[in-house]
């Protein structure tokens, strides 16, 4: 398989998100903004390229059967040296990513690609598989929190869209308003899916 | 058998690796960490108390702690500008910290959330700063209150809660409440 293909199959067709529905946890807990959809994205991404490559780098020495805990093991390293050295060295960046950080670590979509992808696969292709996968995930936190960010709040980006006179949909901000963000957006993904399916078995 | 201690061992071995690396980081990081929040920290106190940057800053202290900080106008030390003191209470999700400036009245005349990790979006709005505006809208709301009965409008008070963050921001004024009592407490100790 081409590079390219191990790059844009996180985007779409395998999107975490909408396709595998996983690291659904800190997607729900931080969509409720723009800012911090796009934060969480960018954090996720750099863990998860970094867990990537390394295991892929031990896929021949770590044995199977101890696999999930050797995984572990690596995934809470580098989120603790990112959060480390984030706050060390990057304030301003911590200041607003900061608080993300430690949710990486219940982002199952990392661990997911571990035993899927890079546990079986060279350091390149691992690479690329973590920033593809990173990306459809910052595109669906993007999609997710606009949507929460403009219903519930009227703003995106921290910037009013509307007079003064809207009232904002308080619900959308809350957390049964994320759970209903993403079915309906899963809901809709599915029915695309199934229309493709529909015409070409008609074909 | 074997098999156990031989997976037990390669999972220890990686757990080694995975210590002496975080440790290594650590020590690097620390004292730059440390020096961070020094430097937040000095730049909450000048919100809480303004003014306070060209003024004469002293902790008060018993033993170790810093009771809590008495600034002057200037180094003469005769024109006290006001107090500034450290204070928390257990919010929705978390302790929210802040720093409370007040005069000799007890009129406040700032404060800043030093840290909180409240719902995102929600419970984080205590310390959300509007767009196009400089400083938080909630927080604004508390200067020129009294600090020793200052509550939200639900509670009878002057503070109008953050919709749907009524504990986060109950949080604050609980807070500067039980700091305020504390400081009086120590100020009559002194006397």
């Amino acid at each position: 398989m081409s590079l390219l293909k191990e790059f844009s199959k996180g985007i779409y067709t395998q999107n975490p998100v909408f396709k595998q529905a996983l690291g659904l946890c800190p997607l729900l807990a931080v969509s409720s903004t723009v800012s911090n959809g796009i934060g969480m994205g960018i954090a996720a991404t750099f863990v998860l390229v970094c867990s990537n490559s390394i295991i892929s780098l031990l896929r021949k020495v770590v044995p199977k059967k101890i696999r999930i805990p050797v995984y572990i093991v690596i995934i809470a390293t580098f989120v603790t040296i990112t959060d480390l050295t984030m706050a060390g060295f990057a304030p301003d960046l911590y200041a607003r990513l900061g608080i993300f950080v430690p949710l990486i670590v219940v982002n199952c979509m990392i661990l997911g690609r571990a035993e899927a992808f890079s546990g079986k696969n060279k350091l390149l292709p691992s690479i690329v598989d973590g920033l593809g996968m990173g990306l459809g995930f910052t595109l669906a936190l993007f999609i997710i929190s606009a949507i929460r960010e403009i219903l519930g709040n009227g703003t995106f980006f921290g910037i009013p869209l509307f007079g003064a006179s809207y009232e904002p949909v308080l619900v959308m901000i809350l957390p049964a308003g994320a759970f209903m963000t993403i079915g309906f957006l899963l809901g809709l993904f599915n029915w695309l899916e199934n229309r493709k399916q529909n015409k070409k078995s008609a074909v | 058998m074997k098999e156990i201690i031989r997976y037990g061992f390669i999972l220890m071995m990686v757990a080694v690796v995975a210590a002496t690396g975080l440790s290594a980081v650590y020590n690097v990081a620390k004292p730059r960490i440390d020096e961070q929040k020094r430097l937040q920290f000095e730049a909450a106190l000048a919100t809480a108390l303004p003014g306070s940057e060209t003024g004469i800053m002293e902790p008060v202290q018993r033993g170790d702690t810093v009771l809590y900080y008495r600034c002057y106008v200037d180094s003469l030390k005769t024109e006290l500008l006001g107090y500034a003191f450290r204070t928390g209470y257990y919010g929705y999700s978390s302790e929210v910290e802040s720093i409370v400036g007040i005069d000799s009245s007890g009129t406040i005349l700032g404060l800043k959330i030093l840290s909180q990790a409240e719902t995102p979006g929600l419970g984080t709005k205590i310390q959300e700063i509007r767009y196009g505006e400089k400083d938080p809208y909630f927080l604004r709301q508390f200067i020129g209150q009294p600090a020793a009965t200052v509550s939200l409008d639900k509670d009878g008070g002057k503070i109008t809660a953050i919709t749907g963050a009524t504990i986060s921001s109950r949080a604050v004024t609980r807070s500067i409440l039980q700091g305020y009592e504390q400081m009086q407490e120590n100020l009559q100790a002194e006397r």
